[in-house]
């Protein structure tokens, strides 16, 4: 019996050493065990992190790449935009000097901290789907802008359709 | 301002005593706080004062003060008061010596000579010390505010008092700027600005006016906030390709990842008083709800169930935390306890109040409130005081953030 339960306590602790948990699932302090804890399969891993800022040279102008929408609280790309993505990686392919820097936006409605954060989720989303068409990773910055700079000034369900996007902003 | 009254007095007793119950999460009940918080009448008519413009300011901004209190109902002469100050304002007007006694029982509370280089701030002294001698707690009129100002699109930091005055614009960048925290020595803050392009994290020294990077990872470096003791600061990364939560030692720029949520973002971390445990926002169940987490990292435990959208959570001096929770179609100011259980909502008129902040008293709440599109910073009493507004300049007010001390 002991030996079973040692057993499962070892195959446990690979489970959270996996999940890159286990020490911190230890230190779990008395007093806020009471609620409903997250299972150790809430905790992935599969980072992608982001290159070192790079100097930007000249912001390159005269560009019309159509900003990725998105739903509301959403960060997913939709089918329906994936070709604007495909357009901006066909041109990082054919001007390899280029570096992009993605802009993720959100509508006005909301927390401005949470809005932060999800407008760099949509800038990430972008950015994942373009390594995933072959654009190396280092060619790639995000930032958010939150709720602060609006495309359409107006409080409506299509100026905050608008607002809710990622741009592309090319520089040399 | 609707709102609703609420009995208090059971629960009250429950709250400050801290007392474990079986009531969590899910079950906890809502409760409205109540109109208008009971008084103790206090007379300012034995204050002299000599008839100058800085002597005229002290008593206006002193009265004002008392009333903004909370504790006390400002009283003429003639009206039986349970606080009598008396005292003598010396020419002209940045002196005072005060007294505060009780007229029945004879009780001295306060005996004092106070000095300060505007009428102002010896206002705010004198109104600190009454509530004090008398009350046994913190005042807050000596309190400064941070918070970021929009002024025709343009946005940076500013600081004013808990009155709205002295209003003093800190940064001069006009560029996208949000959530200021306080050093516990109250002598610099922190904030995330865009002014540099990308969303990173600063710290303003007030006595020299330098400012400093402090996290400018690539990507988002957001919701800084310091630990009680000042020697860590929790916010919100997406170096690793997702917005997580850290915690960096400020000493060494160590940083600690807590949160591993490739589809989830975390944002807006608040360290509990003792520095133990961390609240804040993420959207793992699909919409932004509230989290408590060992600031070392560890079990993940959710607090937040009413409301489509928790967010902006403050861990408060007393241990209770309030946040803001979008109901019946509003973002309305909320407490939770930890310990209890217990929910009790502050707000309830047609208004979005987000950013909630406790002040050190963990009686009054600053939090920015939009009605028609135009946002203000208001001070909030879960006592039942109507709230009453900061700013009245033009432009948006918010992210309010009150100094310690």
């Amino acid at each position: 019996m002991k030996q079973v339960a040692r057993v499962a306590g070892f195959s446990m602790c690979c489970v959270l050493l996996l999940s890159g948990g286990c020490r911190r699932f230890g230190t779990q302090k008395a007093g806020f065990d009471d609620g409903e804890m997250l299972g150790p399969h809430q905790f992935e891993d599969f980072d992608m992190p982001l290159g070192a800022r790079t100097e930007f040279g000249q912001q390159v102008m005269g560009l019309d790449f159509a900003p990725v929408q998105f739903s509301y609280d959403r960060f997913q790309v939709a089918d329906a935009e994936r070709a604007k993505i495909e357009a901006a990686a066909a041109y990082l392919r054919v001007n390899p000097a280029l570096t992009l820097v993605i802009e993720g936006h959100c509508d006005e409605r909301g927390s401005r901290e949470y809005n932060m954060a999800l407008g760099e989720r949509r800038a990430l989303a972008v950015r994942a789907y373009l390594i995933g068409l072959g654009i190396p990773s280092e060619r790639i910055q995000t930032v958010s802008y939150g709720i602060d700079k609006p495309a359409d000034p107006g409080r409506n369900e299509q100026a905050w359709a608008r607002n809710r996007r990622a741009e592309f902003v090319f520089y040399k | 301002m609707q709102i609703k009254r609420l009995v208090l007095s059971g629960l009250w007793v429950v709250c400050l005593a801290g007392v474990p119950s079986a009531v969590h999460g899910r079950e906890a009940h809502v409760r409205i706080v109540g109109d208008g918080a009971a008084k103790t009448r206090l007379s300012l008519a034995g204050v002299q004062h000599p008839d100058t413009p800085e002597a005229r300011l002290f008593m206006q901004v002193l009265t004002r003060n008392i009333q903004r209190s909370g504790w006390f109902e400002a009283v003429g002469a003639g009206t039986a008061a349970g606080v009598e100050v008396s005292g003598t304002v010396a020419d002209p007007g940045l002196r005072v010596e005060i007294a505060a006694r009780n007229p029945v029982t004879g009780q001295r509370y306060l005996n004092r000579t106070f000095q300060a280089e505007s009428p102002r701030r010896l206002a705010h002294q004198v109104c600190d010390a009454i509530v004090e001698a008398v009350k046994g707690v913190p005042g807050i009129a000596g309190l400064r505010v941070a918070m970021v100002g929009s002024r025709n699109g343009s946005r940076d930091l500013y600081l004013c008092d808990m009155d709205g005055g002295d209003l003093v614009q800190l940064t001069h960048d006009g560029h996208p700027c949000l959530s200021p925290d306080w050093f516990p020595d109250g002598k610099s803050l922190v904030y995330m600005s865009l002014h540099r392009g990308f969303p990173d994290i600063y710290r303003i020294d007030l006595a020299t006016m330098r400012r400093s990077v402090v996290s400018a990872h690539p990507g988002l470096n957001a919701a800084p906030s310091i630990s009680p003791d000042g020697r860590d600061m929790a916010l919100a990364l997406s170096k690793d390709g997702n917005p997580e939560l850290y915690v960096m030692q400020l000493r060494s720029g160590r940083l600690e990842r807590l949160t591993r949520t490739q589809h989830a973002a975390e944002a807006s971390p608040s360290w509990s008083p003792d520095g133990r445990h961390l609240v804040y926002v993420s959207d793992s169940s699909g919409a932004p709800q509230l989290y408590i987490i060992p600031a070392s990292g560890g079990g993940v435990r959710r607090i937040s169930y009413r409301g489509n959208e928790n967010v902006s959570p403050h861990w408060g001096p007393d241990g209770r935390i309030v946040y803001s929770s979008r109901r019946q179609g509003h973002y309305r100011v909320c407490i939770y306890h930890p310990e209890t259980g217990e929910d009790l909502q502050v707000t309830q008129d047609a208004a979005d109040y987000e950013n909630p902040r406790w002040l050190p008293n963990a009686r009054h709440i600053l939090a920015d409130r939009t009605e028609r599109y135009k946002t203000d910073v208001y001070l909030l009493d879960t006592r039942g005081d109507a709230p009453v507004r900061l700013t009245t300049a033009a432009g948006d007010w918010y992210s309010p953030a009150a100094s310690p001390r």
